[in-house]
C-alpha cells in the first residue's frame, strides 16, 4: 500500500542549527500518530515543512507518491492536505460560519462569471456550502456559535471552529497542531471521538502535535517522538512510553 | 558634454538638500511612532506658509522668520501628537495614517481659506547672485539653503551623538519598552519627536519657498519626493534619508540633462516603484522580508 | 432536518438574514427614482456627482477593506478610465455608452499591473508609498501626452447620447447613472457574498491561514485588484460624462485621500459603508462649494472625528441599528 505521507531524511536548516535533523517516518491512511516530544524539538517545523510553509534544506516529502516539498502551501493544500495551527489561525473578522466556508474554498464550484451573473447553478453551489457548514458546525455541538465572529469565541470554541474548518473539505492528510489546548474535558472527549471517527471512516491520515500525554495514548496507531529535531522513537503507544531514550528526552533536559 | 557634470551635481545637491531634510524629517517621525505621516507634506506646506507669514505678514528679515517658522511647526507637531495621534497610538496604523491626512488636510484647507487658490511669493531676502567656483556657478540659494540643511544636520548629529538627550533618543529608538522600562517618558518623547519632524519639515519648507511658489497643493509634491528619498535610502534610516535625499536631487539632474528632460519630473516615481521592486529596503535599510 | 445520534430532530438554525438584504439593493434606487421631478440642474448634478463616487468607493473598498492591501492606486484607475472614456469619444467620435466598458477593461489592466508588486511581497506602507508613485507617474503620462490627451491644459469631452437620448441633461445621466452604481454594487455584492470575498477575507486576516485552505492567493491579489480597477474605470467613464473636461490636476494625491475618505468614514471593508462614504465625502464638499478651502477644513476634522469616536466607520454605526447593513459572506439558504 501506497503511504499517504513520507517523509525521506528531511532535514531543515536555520543558521548553524537543524530545525528538523534528517528526519524519515510514513502515515498510512486511516493512520493516527502523534508527534511528541519536549519544547522545541522541531514538531510544528516538522508540520510547517509537510504544508509548505517551511522549505526543507535536504530530503523528499511525498504525498500518496508526489513529491511535494517544492509546491506552494496552496497547491499542497488543493491535494487535500489540512493542518490547525499551534497558536490557532482563524480568520478573526469572518463568523465562525464563514470560516468554516473557507475550509470549503477548494470544494465550491463557481465560475466567476457565474457568480457575478447571480446564475441560479453559482447561488446553489454557495447555499449548498452554506448549509453544509452549518451541519458540520452542529456535529461538532457549536452549531449555535455559527453566526459569531470568530474573534468573539473563547480560546476553546475558537479550537473547536478551527479544527471543523479544517475537516470541512473532508481532506486525505489532517494535521493538528495542539488540538487540545484551552479545551475543558468533555470538549477534549468529543475531539478524540471525532479524530478516531475520521481515521476509521474516512481514511484520514492524522498527525497530532501534543503534549497530553492521554490524548496521545487514547488514540495513536503510532507515536513519532523528536527531539532536537530528529526522530528518537518511533512506535505503537505503550511501547514509546517505556523507552528509554524518550524517557532521557523528557526528563533529562524536560 | 561631461563638462555638464560637475554643474549638474552641484545644483543636484543642492536641490538634495531639501529632499534630505524632508525625508529626514519623515523619519524622525516614523522612527518614533511606526507612523507612516501621508499629511507631512502639507506640514512643509505649512512651514512654508509660516515663513511667509512672518516675512511678508509681519515684517521680519528671513532668518528670524525662518526660526519662528520653525519654532511654530514644532509646537504645532508636539501638540498634534498629544492630543490626536497618541490616543489611538496602539490602534490600526491604517487609523493613524488617515488621522495625520486629515491634519494635512486641515491644513491645506485652512491655507486656501486665508489666501485662496492664488501663489504667493517670498520676497527675495538677498538679490539672486551667482559665484563661479571654478568649472561650476553657485547661486546664492544653493549656498543658502545648502547651509542651513547642512547646520541643521550638524546640530541634530550633536545632540543625537554627543548630547544626554541624545542618548535618550537613541534609546527610544532602539527599543521602546526597554526604554519605558528604565523610566524614560516615552510619551513626551513622542511628542517631542513629531515636533522636532515637523519642525524640519517646515525648514524644508521655508527653504522651499526662496524660489518656488507657495501654493497649498504644494504639500503633495513634496511627499512623494520625500517618500522616494526615504525609499531610497532606506526606509527608517536617519542617514539614509539624507543619504537618499541628495542622491535623488543629483539623479534628477544628471538623468534629466543626459538622458530625457522628463526625469526632472519623474526620477522619484521611478526610483520609487523600482527600489520596492528590486530591493525594497534600499540602500541602508535592513532587510525585513516582506513588509515594513 | 437532520437526526444525531440520540433521536432527536436538530434544525439547521435558519440563518436570520432575510433575503431582503439583497432586496434593498433594488428598493433604494427604486425610491429614488421621481427625484429629478423634485431637484434642480445643481442638486442634480451633485446627485450624479455620488452616483459616480459609489463605484470608485466600492472599488477601492474591495482592495484595502477586504483585501486588507494599502494599494493607494484607485486615482489611477480613475485616471485611466476617465481618459479611456474621453479620448474614445473625442478621437473616436464613439457615444459614451460604448466607452464604459472598455475604461473599465483599462482599469482592469490597470489592476493587474497593480497587482504586481504585491505578488512580489511588497507589502503595508511600501505598497501605498509605491502605488502613489504610480499614480503620480499616470498623472505625468496624462501632462506629457499632449497629442492625446490635451496635456495639462486638458481636453474637452463632447456631448453624447444614448442612441438618440440626450445625454447632456442631468437628469438623464442620473439614469444610466444609477444603473451603472445599482450594478456594480450588486455585482460586488455577490462577489463579497461568495468563496471569492471570503478569500480576499481570509488573505487580509491571515495569508499562511488562507493558502493553507487551499486559497491560491496570488490569483487573488489579481482578482481583487482587477476587479477594483475595472469598477473604478467604469466610474472614470461617469466623470468624463459627468464633468465634461478631463485635466491631470483631478487625478492626483489631493483627489485620493478624498477617495480614502470616502471608504475610511464610510467603513472599510463593508459595501454599505462604500454607498454611504460616497454620500457623506462628496456631499460635504459642495455644501461649501462657495468658500475655498472650508470643504478641506472640515473635511479634515470630520475624519478626525470619525477616527477617533467611529473607527470602523458609519457602517458600523447603521450595522448597529438594524442587522440589514450588516456585512456578511456567505449565501443564506
Amino acid at each position: 500500500m501506497v503511504s499517504l505521507l513520507e517523509l525521506a531524511e528531511v532535514t531543515v536548516r536555520y543558521g548553524g542549527l537543524n530545525a528538523v535533523d534528517n528526519v524519515s517516518l510514513s502515515v498510512r491512511p486511516g493512520e493516527v500518530c502523534a508527534v511528541i516530544g519536549p519544547n522545541g524539538a522541531g514538531k510544528t517545523t516538522l508540520f510547517n515543512v509537510v504544508t509548505g510553509n517551511a522549505q526543507t534544506t535536504a530530503g523528499r516529502i511525498l504525498f500518496r507518491g508526489e513529491e511535494i516539498q517544492r509546491l506552494s502551501p496552496h497547491e499542497i493544500a488543493a491535494r487535500g492536505v489540512r493542518r490547525t495551527f499551534q497558536l490557532g489561525a482563524l480568520f478573526g473578522e469572518l463568523t465562525a460560519l464563514e470560516n468554516v466556508l473557507t475550509g470549503l474554498h477548494t470544494e465550491i464550484e463557481s465560475g466567476l462569471l457565474g457568480l457575478l451573473l447571480g446564475t441560479r447553478r453559482a447561488r446553489a453551489a454557495e447555499k449548498a456550502a452554506s448549509a453544509e457548514a452549518r451541519q458540520l458546525l452542529e456535529l461538532m455541538e457549536i452549531g449555535h456559535l455559527a453566526d459569531r465572529p470568530a474573534r468573539e469565541l473563547s480560546g476553546g470554541q475558537q479550537r473547536m471552529v478551527e479544527i471543523v474548518r479544517a475537516v470541512a473539505s473532508k481532506p486525505r492528510l489532517l494535521l493538528l497542531d495542539e488540538p487540545a489546548v484551552g479545551l475543558a474535558p468533555p470538549m477534549r472527549a468529543h475531539l478524540e471521538s471525532v479524530i478516531r471517527s475520521l481515521a476509521k471512516e474516512r481514511q484520514t491520515g492524522i498527525l497530532v502535535i501534543e503534549h497530553a500525554i492521554e490524548l496521545v495514548m487514547n488514540i495513536s496507531d503510532r507515536v513519532i517522538v523528536l527531539n532536537y529535531g530528529a526522530k528518537i522513537a518511533d512506535a505503537p503507544p505503550a511501547e514509546a512510553r517505556a523507552n528509554k531514550a524518550v524517557l532521557e528526552a523528557y526528563l533529562g533536559h524536560g | 558634454m561631461l563638462m555638464m557634470m560637475p554643474q549638474l551635481v552641484v545644483s543636484g545637491i543642492s536641490t538634495g538638500m531639501l529632499y534630505a531634510v524632508v525625508a529626514l524629517s519623515m523619519t524622525v517621525v516614523y522612527k518614533a511612532t511606526t507612523v507612516v505621516n501621508f499629511g507631512h507634506g502639507d506640514l512643509v506646506m505649512a512651514g512654508a506658509y509660516a515663513a511667509f507669514v512672518f516675512t511678508a505678514g509681519i515684517g521680519l528679515p528671513f532668518a528670524p522668520a525662518l526660526v519662528l517658522a520653525l519654532g511654530t511647526l514644532f509646537l504645532f507637531g508636539l501638540v498634534m501628537q498629544r492630543a490626536l495621534i497618541e490616543p489611538i497610538l496602539t490602534g490600526p496604523h491604517l487609523s493613524l495614517a488617515m488621522m495625520a491626512l486629515a491634519v494635512g488636510n486641515a491644513l491645506r484647507g485652512a491655507a486656501r481659506v486665508e489666501w485662496g487658490n492664488e501663489t504667493l511669493m517670498l520676497a527675495r531676502p538677498y538679490p539672486q547672485t551667482g559665484f563661479l567656483l571654478g568649472p561650476v556657478v553657485l547661486t546664492t540659494d544653493d549656498i543658502v539653503i545648502s547651509a542651513v540643511v547642512l547646520l541643521l544636520l550638524l546640530a541634530l548629529f550633536v545632540v543625537f551623538h554627543l548630547s544626554p538627550l541624545g542618548k535618550i533618543v537613541q534609546a527610544v529608538f532602539q527599543t521602546q519598552r526597554g526604554a519605558a522600562l528604565v523610566g524614560i517618558n516615552v510619551r513626551a518623547f513622542h511628542g517631542t519627536m513629531w515636533g522636532t519632524g515637523a519642525a524640519l519639515g517646515a525648514a524644508g519648507g521655508a527653504l522651499l519657498a526662496l524660489n518656488t511658489a507657495l501654493t497649498p497643493d504644494m504639500g503633495a509634491w513634496t511627499l512623494v519626493r520625500g517618500f522616494a528619498a526615504m525609499t531610497l535610502g532606506g526606509f527608517g534610516s536617519l542617514y539614509g534619508a539624507v543619504v537618499g535625499g541628495l542622491l535623488l536631487g543629483i539623479m534628477e539632474k544628471l538623468l534629466g540633462f543626459y538622458v530625457s528632460t522628463a526625469f526632472i519630473d519623474i526620477t522619484a516615481y521611478v526610483v520609487t516603484i523600482v527600489v520596492l521592486l528590486v530591493r525594497p529596503q534600499g540602500l541602508f535599510g535592513r532587510a525585513t522580508g516582506r513588509s515594513v | 432536518m437532520s437526526r444525531d445520534g440520540r433521536g432527536e430532530s436538530r434544525r439547521s438554525a435558519p440563518a436570520a438574514r432575510p433575503r431582503s438584504g439583497r432586496l434593498i439593493f433594488w428598493l433604494v434606487p427604486l425610491t429614488l427614482l421621481p427625484l429629478p421631478l423634485f431637484l434642480n440642474q445643481y442638486q442634480q448634478y451633485v446627485l450624479n456627482l455620488i452616483l459616480m463616487y459609489v463605484p470608485v468607493g466600492v472599488g477601492f473598498n474591495v482592495v484595502v477593506g477586504n483585501l486588507g492591501q494599502l494599494a493607494f492606486s484607485n486615482v489611477a484607475f480613475f485616471g485611466l478610465g476617465a481618459y479611456t472614456a474621453g479620448i474614445l469619444m473625442a478621437k473616436l467620435g464613439l457615444p459614451w455608452w460604448a466607452t464604459v466598458l472598455p475604461a473599465g477593461i483599462m482599469g482592469a489592466a490597470a489592476g493587474c499591473a497593480a497587482s504586481v508588486p504585491a505578488l512580489r511581497g511588497v507589502r503595508s506602507f511600501s505598497l501605498a508609498i509605491m502605488t502613489l508613485a504610480f499614480g503620480e507617474l499616470m498623472r505625468w503620462t496624462y501632462i506629457r501626452s499632449e497629442w492625446l490627451t490635451g496635456g495639462s491644459m486638458g481636453m474637452a469631452v463632447p456631448a453624447s447620447d444614448l442612441l438618440g437620448w440626450r445625454l447632456d441633461l442631468e437628469s438623464h445621466k442620473f439614469y444610466v447613472f444609477l444603473v451603472l452604481a445599482v450594478a456594480v454594487v450588486i455585482a460586488t455584492d455577490r462577489l463579497l457574498r461568495s468563496r471569492v470575498g471570503r478569500a480576499f477575507m481570509a488573505i487580509k486576516d491571515n495569508e499562511a491561514a488562507a493558502a493553507a485552505m487551499g486559497v491560491p492567493t496570488g490569483r487573488y491579489y489579481v482578482l481583487g485588484l482587477a476587479w477594483s480597477g475595472f469598477v473604478v474605470g467604469i466610474g472614470g467613464s461617469m466623470y468624463a460624462l459627468l464633468v465634461g473636461h478631463l485635466s491631470p490636476e483631478s487625478f492626483n494625491l489631493i483627489e485620493l485621500i478624498l477617495e480614502f475618505a470616502i471608504i475610511m468614514v464610510g467603513g472599510l471593508g463593508s459595501l454599505v459603508g462604500s454607498v454611504v462614504g460616497a454620500v457623506v465625502i462628496t456631499a460635504t464638499p459642495e455644501i461649501f462649494s462657495d468658500f475655498p478651502g472650508f470643504e478641506e477644513l472640515i473635511f479634515g476634522l470630520l475624519i478626525v472625528l470619525v477616527i477617533l469616536v467611529l473607527p470602523r466607520g458609519l457602517a458600523s454605526l447603521l450595522a448597529r441599528l438594524h442587522p440589514l447593513f450588516r456585512d456578511r459572506y456567505y449565501e443564506s439558504a
